[in-house]
């Protein structure tokens, strides 16, 4: 293709075509060996013994075969139930985290509350509550109130209560001024404005984040059960206890197809809030 | 005759706006009575009445205050030492979550990366392999990841582990969906171009497609990463290893200023991943990968 | 030699191109002229094979390869390099990079897959930028250049796949005149140096009299005219457009875009 004399002349003309310089391939070291390093540390952290990976690895082959087929063994009853208390949970939940939202999102809004401490106040506690996991919420609520479907609602409300707070406050921090001011012009006080100037802009935004937020919260709903917060989730971690997996897959296929109707009904109804 | 005209329409206009006023208020009604049904029901299955909030609410804030710690103007150093007396084995711990989300996030977007190309509908080899891509990232995304917990914990037996193939899982699922999206929007005439050129099919997605879609899919990553630090830090719960096992111990053993000590231990973690991991994005969007071949 | 015998393409009840028949001999610069529509894009693209024909053969050197298949389709699309109106190069990747992709099919995947190009690959990639003056921009994006570099990017990048034919698709289209002499002049270096076939998809008349050995021209899928320029006379081109050559210059309609160019060219 090219003779060794040509192939030596284009290397000398164009060096950097074929090696990368010395600080380039300096930075790339190092790069590298930072992922290298992070990466090896973590393996090193997490992975089993090679013996304990075959073996884990055949009884999971095992479970995947005892699962078929997926049957309720008579428990239907019982678990529809469960799946009720999720889909109440989520309900709730997510209604609670709103209601509470949405005094605190006006709060939070700087164009409605013009004061610096406060507003920053509030914006780090909204981080704060919707920085912990709804699960680590729902093990300290089961053992603030006891077990049971009401620790769950409000191990999902709490933390959603400050991600819609956010949320909310954004929304009406971005509103159209003019139809406040027309508001204010009329005579209206503070809560009349917020009520007829900001209101009437801001509730199909926020009725969509809600209905997106109750979807999410039937997945989470779903799980909430395995530390005692009620719903479908404390059936499935007892059938993992007592390997009945022909359970567990009904359960989880249970959980699939509720998640499936409910993503389905919640966006078609967050077009039509959208559309009007 | 005009006049007799002029009522007819204006009836027609009334009967026409009446008509739409009883569809919106059967509409409006319809929505008030199924929320007040599912409101209902929602709380007579949640087993919630104005009784047990009311006792609840106290006793919330009343556990609240017993985790805060005793902090005196006299010492307050000394008294914070107290209170983190655990330090060494929460940070080893919260740092084996932050490994269990990294690795569990590096081995999800590998899954999916390698994985996209099929799901997306314009780049896909065959429809047999569309199909199940997409099928099998469905699959992946919708399972809770605290269930693929729960079954690896009893597959493999406690350990972080089984957390890392379950945030691997879910994450290759919820990657690969997005990956995909990405992937159905390139331009299309790189790929015209290198197919004309003889290059066969992995070779086209490695260099006409990735190039253009790697700096979206590191970002997707990223914020993948930031989640997959919070669901790390509970997964522990069940067993699959890192801080939430502890977290889950002392809750269950009432030490209560243990909790707080520990939360904000995950709190201050979770947020300076986030800080990092935002900054990481805004550079990725502003310059873009420009790599050269030697 | 290539050879097309009754080449006919139809998107549903379109026909886009309708029994077109050429021998085009080796080393021919060929022109191929005809209102934007009039399937002369379809046919740089059916013969490439980038999408199928609905009827006909395409013949090269005796072979049939109208049919092919996988391997032997990637290594006749390497035999017809394809230049494009747009480039399609990646804009992401350095200048360097695009040129090798001309090799893609010469190599084991693997290597490629990891941008493990040899050091004689590179060498070569340079030579070819060299003959368009564009070795100094060889680790550049390629979206820093103009147009018309990037249109000689991609020549040189045809060229890298060592190809029989070239096959270019309105290659100064988009460019301003200036910019379209010189990717015009490269293109009859090609021809004339490396004794390719050169099939080229023009919207100008005069261009396509300066540069070409043998005009084509096409009017609704057909093939209306075949011959030398001194051939197309002025009755010929209103035959051709539908309308003289001075009320051609005004009119925008000739402007080609590739019309149907639809299919999926992964299909391979």
């Amino acid at each position: 293709m090219i003779e060794a004399g040509e192939l030596a002349a284009i290397q000398a003309a164009h060096p950097r075509v074929f090696r990368r310089t010395a600080a380039e391939r300096g930075r790339l070291a190092l790069a590298w060996a930072c992922f290298g390093g992070v990466l090896a540390l973590g393996l090193w952290r997490v992975l089993p013994t090679w013996d304990a990976f075959v073996a884990g690895l055949a009884k999971l082959g095992f479970l995947v075969g005892f699962m078929i087929p997926p049957a309720h063994g008579g428990h239907l009853g019982q678990m529809l139930h469960g799946l009720g208390e999720t889909l109440a949970m989520a309900f709730l939940g997510t209604l609670f985290a709103a209601v509470v939202a949405v005094p605190l999102g006006f709060l939070g809004a700087r164009n409605v509350l013009p004061v610096r401490p406060l507003h920053f106040g509030l914006r780090r506690l909204f981080d704060g509550l919707r920085g912990i996991d709804s699960l680590i919420w729902a093990i300290v609520f089961v053992a603030a109130v006891g077990m049971g479907p009401f620790a769950g609602i409000l191990a999902l409300a709490v933390p959603d209560a400050g991600t819609l707070a956010k949320l909310f406050a954004e929304a009406i921090e971005n509103i159209e001024k003019r139809q406040v001011e027309g508001i204010e012009a009329a005579g209206a006080n503070g809560l009349e404005r917020a009520r007829f100037g900001i209101l009437p802009q801001v509730l199909p935004v926020m009725l969509s984040h809600v209905l997106y937020f109750f979807e999410s919260n039937t997945r989470s709903a779903s799980i909430l059960g395995v530390v005692g917060a009620g719903g479908i989730g404390l059936q499935l971690a007892e059938r993992i206890r007592l390997d009945d997996w022909q359970e567990v897959a009904f359960i989880i296929l249970l959980i699939l197809v509720t998640v499936a109707v409910i993503d389905f009904l919640s966006g078609w109804l967050r077009r039509r809030v959208i559309a009007s | 005759m005009v006049a007799a005209g002029g009522s007819d329409a204006f009836a027609l206009f009334e009967a026409r706006y009446r008509q739409l006023q009883r569809e919106k208020a059967l509409t409006t009604g319809c929505g008030v009575v199924l929320f007040a049904v599912a409101f209902v029901a929602s709380a007579v299955v949640g087993e919630v009445d104005p009784a047990r909030l009311m006792t609840g609410v106290p006793s919330i804030l009343d556990y609240a205050y017993r985790t805060l710690p005793e902090i005196s103007a006299r010492q307050p150093l000394a008294d914070i030492a107290e209170w983190f007396w655990g330090i060494d084995i929460w940070l080893m711990l919260m740092l084996d979550s932050v490994l269990i989300g990294f690795v569990g996030t590096l081995a999800g977007a590998g899954a999916a990366v390698a994985l996209c190309f099929h799901a997306s509908a314009n780049l896909t080899p065959n429809r047999l392999s569309f199909w199940l891509a997409r099928r099998g990232f469905e699959f992946a995304r919708t399972v809770p990841e605290l269930v693929f917990a729960l079954i690896f914990v009893f597959a493999f037996g406690p350990g972080p582990f089984a957390g890392v193939l379950a945030i691997a899982i879910h994450s290759a699922g919820a990657l690969g969906k997005l990956f995909a999206e990405v992937n159905e929007n390139v331009d299309p005439r790189p790929i015209e171009a290198l197919a004309a050129a003889g290059a066969g099919w992995s070779e086209t997605m490695r260099f006409a497609v990735l190039p253009q879609v790697l700096p979206n899919f590191l970002s997707y990553s990223l914020l993948r990463f930031e989640i997959n630090v919070r669901a790390a830090s509970v997964l522990g719960i069940v067993g699959a290893g890192g801080i939430g096992e502890e977290l889950y111990l002392v809750v269950r053993r009432f030490l209560y200023s243990d909790i707080s000590a520990i939360v904000l231990l995950i709190l201050i973690t979770v947020s300076l991943i986030d800080i990092v991991c935002e900054r990481l994005r805004h550079g990725l969007i502003e310059a873009g990968p420009a790599r050269a071949t030697r | 030699m290539l050879e097309l015998i009754g080449l006919t393409r139809r998107f549903g009840a379109v026909t886009a191109v309708e029994h077109v028949s050429l021998s085009v001999p080796n080393g021919q610069m060929v022109g191929i002229i005809g209102r934007s529509g009039a399937g002369k894009s379809t046919m740089l693209r059916l013969i490439n094979r980038l999408i199928d024909p609905t009827a006909g053969r395409i013949v090269f050197e005796g072979r049939d390869i109208s049919l092919l298949k996988g391997r032997a389709l990637r290594d006749w699309r390497t035999d017809c390099a394809m230049i494009f109106q747009q480039f399609n190069l990646v804009q992401r990747l350095d200048v360097l990079t695009n040129v090798l992709m001309g090799r893609l099919n010469h190599r084991p995947t693997l290597s490629s897959l990891f941008k493990m190009f040899s050091a004689e690959e590179r060498a070569l990639a340079i030579r070819t930028l060299e003959r368009f003056d564009l070795a100094g921009a060889a680790l550049q994006r390629a979206d820093t250049l103009s147009g018309g570099q990037q249109q000689r990017v991609a020549i040189a990048r045809a060229l890298m796949q060592k190809p029989r034919i070239i096959l270019a698709d309105e290659p100064i289209a988009s460019l301003d005149p200036r910019n379209g002499k010189v990717v015009m002049d490269a293109l009859r270096t090609i021809n004339r140096e490396d004794g390719l076939t050169v099939l080229c998809n023009l919207h100008t008349l005069d261009i396509a009299r300066h540069y070409c050995d043998r005009i084509v021209g096409m009017r609704a899928g057909r093939v209306v005219f075949d011959g030398v320029p001194a051939q197309l006379t002025a009755s010929m081109v209103r035959d051709i457009y539908g309308m003289s050559e001075e009320e051609l210059d005004h009119a925008e309609t000739v402007t080609s875009t590739a019309v149907g160019a639809v299919g999926s060219p992964l299909a391979a």
